[in-house]
């Protein structure tokens, strides 16, 4: 049922605004705009190496590079799939600790003081100083950068997620009260859904930081797979290309988890103000 | 008191709506046509609060005998406590002083086995529910602790229907004007299958028009089921349409200073307004509280 079109007062649908055509106009405009906004970007990148003149060792055109990308498509796919599977890992490590810290803390104020200095401790520890570390207990394995991708995911996911849990609607609060639901109950129905916006923001923000987890495990972790090793191959050995393919890769990845977690979050959150287009909710008014 | 006479019936929705659902009592007793809410009494009960250092006066020695079945509202000027006695009676308060029963109970126990239901002053409803799921939220919580069962599915269902929310079902309260929003909540205070109701201005938020509208439907399914109702409110016309009893209270500390029983027919309309009697209420109601305020 389109809502916009419902009306309380039983008045006669032939007489109803055509509300439908802007609506879906509106909605391909806002799908076209990401792309448009990355087409101007790479216009304006193309046309200044081209017109400058500027050395393709220092700044190849966009088009060279996906070229490059198309070209050595298997040789990225390879290595995309350990980045991808450490970031994975690393982004799904994060959210199970933070959760669950997360709920702990909501619900006791003696956890909640107990973990903000370790909270504060890790966030202000650079994670790159970690990677070695983590080679150091677990050798060349794959988990080492797993942990710097944990490590750099857990501090926004834990935050946000505490936050959501603890900002509970007090009304809705009490009404759970007054017919005695239990603490599990009001984590079910009341706090744990009404935290997802905030877990849902946190999980955007942490699909770069997993990458960026990853890629730091990879370079400095002593890592010979990987887009965060390719990049740095290209980096000392002068093969920009490849510098620049494993950039394109690790955005493209970026990216494509962004979405497929934007997709989610818009079906998840349907609910939620943040998912109305500009305007507000349609409502049934 | 005069207990007002609430079994006459429009016939709008058949009473097996609201009644049918009710008709065991916890202890397997006879069945009646419709349930009668359980007594509330409440005893010199005092309420302090503390504000940093030093304590205010809530509630001094509130003495009220509710009825099964009766409508009590309670009016008064901003902080006199009504709130706060509508909270203890639910249990979600502690008092120092007196004594508080709900059906023979303590308000802890009468929340324990789910025997309150409660309207926040904003529909409090849950955003990624729809209509249909929101009103059987009370429900779904403390199975094991309900003695009275809650509305079946078919009588919730038909109890939106009653209240215009046939169509709108699936909708989420996003989807949903602020009037809709508030008849979501009040069906499910009485979905809830809770003799006794406790209302903390639930709709205060409302325009004029709609609120209105929302008192009358609210008088509806009230004299339909007959559950007990606390009712707190700061509109007179409003407290004097539903109510049984009025009872005007006094800030700093609060106290009942003022009862007023309502005489009107039962079941009332909007023809009421304009019956002399109900503007003889109105006014001793605007005086009591004028009072208050010159106090």
């Amino acid at each position: 049922m389109t809502t916009d079109t419902v009306q309380t007062g039983g008045a006669d649908a032939t007489k109803q605004p055509p509300v439908q055509r802007p609506q879906r106009l509106r909605q391909s405009a806002m799908l076209a705009a990401p792309v448009a906004g990355i087409a101007v970007v790479f216009a304006v990148w193309e046309f200044y190496v081209r017109v400058f003149d500027i050395s393709r060792l220092t700044l190849p055109t966009p088009i060279d590079i996906l070229v490059h990308l198309i070209d050595q498509s298997g040789f990225y796919w390879r290595h995309a799939r350990v980045t991808l599977l450490e970031a994975g890992l690393g982004y799904g490590l994060a959210l199970g600790a933070a959760l669950v810290v997360a709920t702990l803390m909501a619900h006791s104020r003696f956890a909640e003081r107990a973990s903000m200095p370790v909270i504060v401790l890790l966030q202000c520890t650079p994670v790159a100083v970690l990677a070695p570390v983590f080679l150091i207990w677990f050798g060349f394995s794959v988990w080492p950068k797993v942990l710097v991708a944990t490590v750099i995911c857990y501090i926004p996911f834990t935050i946000n997620e505490f936050t959501g849990l603890r900002s509970v609607d007090p009304n809705a609060y009490e009404l759970l009260r007054s017919v005695s639901a239990s603490k599990v109950e009001i984590f079910c129905k009341l706090r744990f859904p009404q935290s997802l916006p905030y877990l849902f923001s946190a999980g955007r923000l942490c699909v770069g930081l997993s990458l960026i987890g990853a890629v730091i495990g990879e370079m400095f972790g002593g890592s010979t797979e990987g887009l965060g090793n390719t990049a740095r191959v290209g980096q000392t050995r002068l093969l920009i290309d490849q510098l620049w393919g494993s950039i394109f890769a690790l955005a493209v990845i970026g990216v494509i988890g962004y979405l497929l977690l934007a997709a989610l979050e818009a079906r998840v959150l349907r609910w939620h103000s943040s998912q109305d287009l500009p305007g507000g909710p349609t409502a049934a008014r | 008191m005069t207990r007002p006479c609430r079994t006459a019936y429009d016939g709008a929705v058949p009473r097996s709506t609201l009644a049918g659902s009710h008709t065991e009592t916890p202890t397997g007793g006879a069945s009646t046509a419709r349930r009668i809410g359980a007594p509330v009494s409440i005893r010199d009960v005092s309420k302090w609060f503390r504000t940093g250092r030093s304590f205010l006066h809530a509630l001094d020695g509130i003495d009220i005998e509710i009825q099964p079945g009766e409508f009590v509202s309670l009016i008064g000027p901003s902080g006199c406590g009504k709130s706060t006695l509508l909270r203890v009676v639910g249990g979600l308060l502690a008092y120092e002083t007196g004594t508080v029963e709900v059906d023979g109970a303590s308000p802890a126990t009468a929340r324990d086995t789910k025997q309150i239901g409660f309207a926040p002053q904003t529909p409090s409803l849950l955003g990624w529910r729809t209509v249909r799921r929101n009103v059987t939220l009370l429900a779904e919580v403390n199975r094991r602790g309900a003695v009275h069962p809650p509305l079946s599915e078919a009588a919730t269902l038909e109890l939106l229907e009653t209240v215009g929310l046939g169509d709108f079902l699936d909708l989420l309260p996003k989807e949903l004007s602020g009037g809709m929003q508030q008849r979501v909540s009040l069906v499910r205070c009485f979905a809830l299958g809770a003799p006794v109701l406790l209302m903390d201005e639930p709709f205060s938020a409302l325009d004029e028009i709609t609120r209105n509208e929302m008192r009358y439907l609210l008088l509806d399914l009230w004299e339909r089921t007959g559950h007990t109702v606390m009712f707190v409110t700061h509109s007179i016309p409003e407290a004097v349409i539903l109510s049984d009893r009025v009872l005007v209270m006094a800030t700093q500390p609060g106290q009942i200073v003022h009862t007023e029983t309502i005489a009107l027919p039962r079941p009332r309309s909007a023809a009421i307004e304009d019956d002399e009697r109900y503007l003889a209420h109105m006014r001793n109601v605007r005086r009591a509280l004028g009072e208050v305020s010159a106090r």
